[in-house]
């Protein structure tokens, strides 16, 4: 206990005179300040004293309540855009000299010729670092706990759950941070790599959600004509149903294919538009198996964040739904599937794509990228165990 | 030849501070940096670590403090085997080039690397003011270590290594970078820790220091001890007597061979490769005192009491540390009415005895640094 005692204050230490800690926690503290500033009222959005608008009355208490302001703030800026990009880089920033400082040469000696055991000495150094970022996360949801409670009257405790979340997501990069961090020695060159990494594992889920909007997009798109063929069907059998003016009988069978798409040749063209949707899923379904394997294998960083989202919506009441913003023009005539979608089949896409993910378990998202994380780590740890120093 | 520790009364393994054996290390490009060492310390003395650049001596050091594993090593620190965690709460060490973390003060310094060695705060705080006090740092102990100079750091390091109150100090050039004041200081920190009944081993370059302090050293060259033992021990050899007659250096050889006692047996050599005084005088083939000694540099021969002896130049060397043994070859001298230009015994210093050591003794030539290569050509068997 003393021993792990000592390495939290050298870690402290450390943190606190490189300044990016604190550094990270003053931006954290104007950010806080700028949500608390914001406000909004009958006649429209405020910030300290001043009014800024009510954007064609859109925006006013009565549209959106402080409540749900604050919390949307926190959940679409807060989290998703502060805590897990700009803190998070910062806390990259600050943690990744961590071990290639522990490991340099005339430093480690020192350490490592004390009664620690290797794995406990690394597996500490770790957990330190995670812990001055959980610290960070901590404070800021403090903060913006205490703003949604005093501006906006609703004292929400989900605002926590942003804590272990954040924490769970920068502990995939630290893990990949402090393996560079061991193999190259070096504090850029294990902070670029690990953000190389992490923009992988961005570009990854945002191609998967690209291929996925193809898929869907076509899935919808050969339902809507699939209905489309049935009417066009239904009418032509209609007409050709209709009692011929001679007063001859009318007929009871049913007209066959070649008859109907005879009679209504935007009906032959319907289908082969159909059969060529139905030609183009199974490559766009490949592609997404190929991306959602990929994804198994590697930390799902986005999709962690994005639990946040999926429990605090709930959680929060907060209305949102997934894609919500997404474009809604006009559909077009040509190019890919997506990019003919009516206003209306777009929306199915973005329901279809929202039940996709939701449909993907807590257990896969988080489960899978605690194996990858406790690999990585499992890696280096035996690599610091086993060298020589 | 090695010379083996012979100690008078046998010691059992709790009396060894060090005992090592069969130490092997191969790093992974092949380098055969260590090769069976064979190594003891007595508890409560100070042990000396010679050795040339890349002799294997930084790494013996890193295993016994467990920062490299070896390949192979039996052996015990302290009663317990090479490699044993808790026994290191007993050991303190200072490594060479060390770097401690810039953001630390001095105070702090020792604070951290105690707490990692499992000392309580109390005892911490009691302990580091009394180190502080002792290498002569109380007064910077708020001071950020990046403000310190080398030798600063050299004392702080030392307070660090005996803030476990260890029962072995293993030091690593303890005194790079200090000064002669501080140099004495730190020997004198080293006695008031052997005074304490703890062990030190000490790594360093600077013989004459270690010669000053230690009780027992080590030489090890090219991963393997070449010697060990007390300076008294390994120079048991080549402590000589040594006779210079007041004669040109081109005569004196033909004067000395004169002069000699009946029963004196000689033979010319040829000119030396290496330094004469790291050369143990060994006793040469008789060939008979009225060889033709004109041209010869380097007389070498066995006096009729037993002693090797080697003249060279105006100067006659006879192996032997009593004078009394030296007498029949003054008498004769002076009763031929040569003058004795100057009579001592010598003891060879250590620094003859590490150049002895890494000395090539077929060719002369110093052997080459650093560990040998697993394959290469020329790796020492």
């Amino acid at each position: 206990m003393i021993q792990t005692f000592a390495l939290l204050v050298d870690a402290y230490r450390e943190l606190n005179s490189k300044k990016l800690f604190w550094i990270t926690m003053i931006l954290s503290g104007v950010v806080v300040a700028a949500f608390a500033a914001l406000g909004i009222n009958e006649n429209g959005l405020t910030l300290l004293w001043f009014e800024i608008g009510d954007f064609n009355g859109f925006l006013t208490s009565a549209t959106l309540p402080p409540d749900q302001l604050y919390k949307s703030l926190f959940a679409n800026f807060g989290i998703t855009f502060w805590l897990s990009w700009i803190a998070t880089i910062l806390a990259l920033v600050s943690t990744s000299s961590m071990i290639p400082d522990f490991i340099a040469s005339g430093a480690i000696e020192l350490t490592l010729s004390k009664p620690i055991a290797r794995l406990r000495l690394f597996l500490t150094k770790f957990a330190v670092g995670l812990l001055f970022v959980g610290l960070q996360v901590l404070t800021f949801s403090a903060a913006c706990f205490v703003v949604i409670g005093v501006r906006g009257g609703a004292w929400e405790p989900g605002v926590f759950l942003a804590v272990p979340i954040v924490l769970l997501f920068f502990s995939y990069l630290f893990a990949v941070c402090v393996l560079f961090g061991l193999l190259t020695r070096s504090t850029i060159a294990s902070l670029l790599l690990t953000l190389l990494f992490w923009f992988l594992c961005f570009g990854i889920n945002a191609t998967e959600v690209l291929v996925l909007n193809g898929r869907e997009s076509n899935v919808v798109l050969a339902e809507s004509l699939e209905a489309r063929i049935g009417r066009m069907e239904a009418n032509t059998t209609k007409l050709l149903r209709t009692p011929p003016d001679d007063g001859t009988a009318e007929t009871r069978e049913p007209p066959t294919r070649a008859e109907l798409e005879s009679a209504n040749p935007r009906i032959a063209e319907a289908r082969t538009d159909l059969e060529k949707l139905r030609k183009n899923y199974q490559p766009w379904d490949t592609a997404a198996k190929v991306f959602v394997s990929v994804k198994t294998l590697l930390p799902k960083t986005g999709e962690t964040v994005d639990l946040i989202d999926r429990w605090l919506v709930d959680e929060m009441n907060l209305g949102r739904t997934f894609g919500e913003d997404d474009d809604d023009s006009e559909a077009g005539s040509s190019g890919p599937a997506f990019a003919r979608l009516s206003r209306a089949d777009q929306q199915k896409v973005t329901k279809r794509l929202e039940t996709i993910y939701k449909t993907r378990s807590v257990t896969w998202v988080i489960g899978t990228s605690i194996i990858f994380e406790f690999l990585i780590l499992a890696l280096s740890a035996r690599i610091f165990t086993r060298r020589d120093f | 030849m090695v010379p083996m520790l012979q100690p008078n009364v046998p010691l059992t393994h709790n009396e060894w501070a060090i005992d090592l054996a069969n130490v092997d290390k191969v790093y992974k490009g092949k380098i055969h940096a260590l090769r069976g060492i064979e190594m003891r310390v007595r508890r409560g003395e100070i042990f000396g670590l010679l050795g040339p650049n890349g002799a294997g001596k930084s790494t013996l050091v890193k295993i016994l403090m467990t920062v490299i594993s070896p390949t192979k090593a039996d052996g015990l620190i302290l009663g317990k085997p090479v490699g044993h965690k808790p026994t290191l709460a007993r050991v303190g060490y200072l490594p060479e080039h060390h770097r401690f973390p810039e953001y630390l003060t001095g105070g702090q310094v020792l604070d951290f690397y105690g707490a990692l060695c499992g000392v309580p705060a109390a005892v911490r705080k009691t302990r580091a003011a009394e180190l502080l006090g002792l290498v002569g740092m109380s007064d910077w102990s708020k001071t950020r270590v990046k403000q310190y100079s080398k030798g600063m750091r050299q004392r702080i390091g030392i307070a660090q290594a005996l803030m476990n109150d260890p029962d072995l100090v293993v030091l690593d050039e303890p005194t790079d970078g200090v000064d002669p004041v501080g140099r004495k200081e730190i020997r004198n920190v080293l006695a008031h820790i052997k005074d304490r009944g703890k062990t030190v081993f000490l790594n360093s370059h600077l013989l004459s220091e270690l010669e000053m302090v230690c009780d027992r050293v080590a030489i090890l060259v090219q991963g393997k001890v070449k010697s060990q033992g007390t300076i008294d021990e390994l120079t048991v050899d080549q402590r000589r007597c040594e006779i210079e007659i007041a004669q040109p250096a081109d005569a004196a050889h033909a004067v000395f061979a004169a002069a000699l006692p009946a029963g004196t047996a000689m033979r010319e050599l040829a000119p030396p490769t290496k330094p004469l005084a790291a050369q143990p005088l060994a006793v040469a083939p008789a060939t008979g005192r009225d060889s033709e000694l004109a041209p010869v540099r380097l007389i070498r021969g066995e006096l009729a009491s037993g002693q090797a002896f080697e003249i060279d130049r105006s100067t006659m060397r006879i192996s032997t540390d009593d004078p009394a043994l030296a007498m029949p070859v003054l008498d004769a001298l002076r009763s031929r009415g040569i003058v004795i230009k100057s009579f001592k015994t010598v003891r060879p210093s250590l620094e003859d005895l590490f150049m002895e050591a890494v000395t090539d003794p077929t060719t002369g030539q110093a052997l080459g640094p650093g560990a040998a290569r697993e394959t290469g050509k020329g790796a020492p068997k």
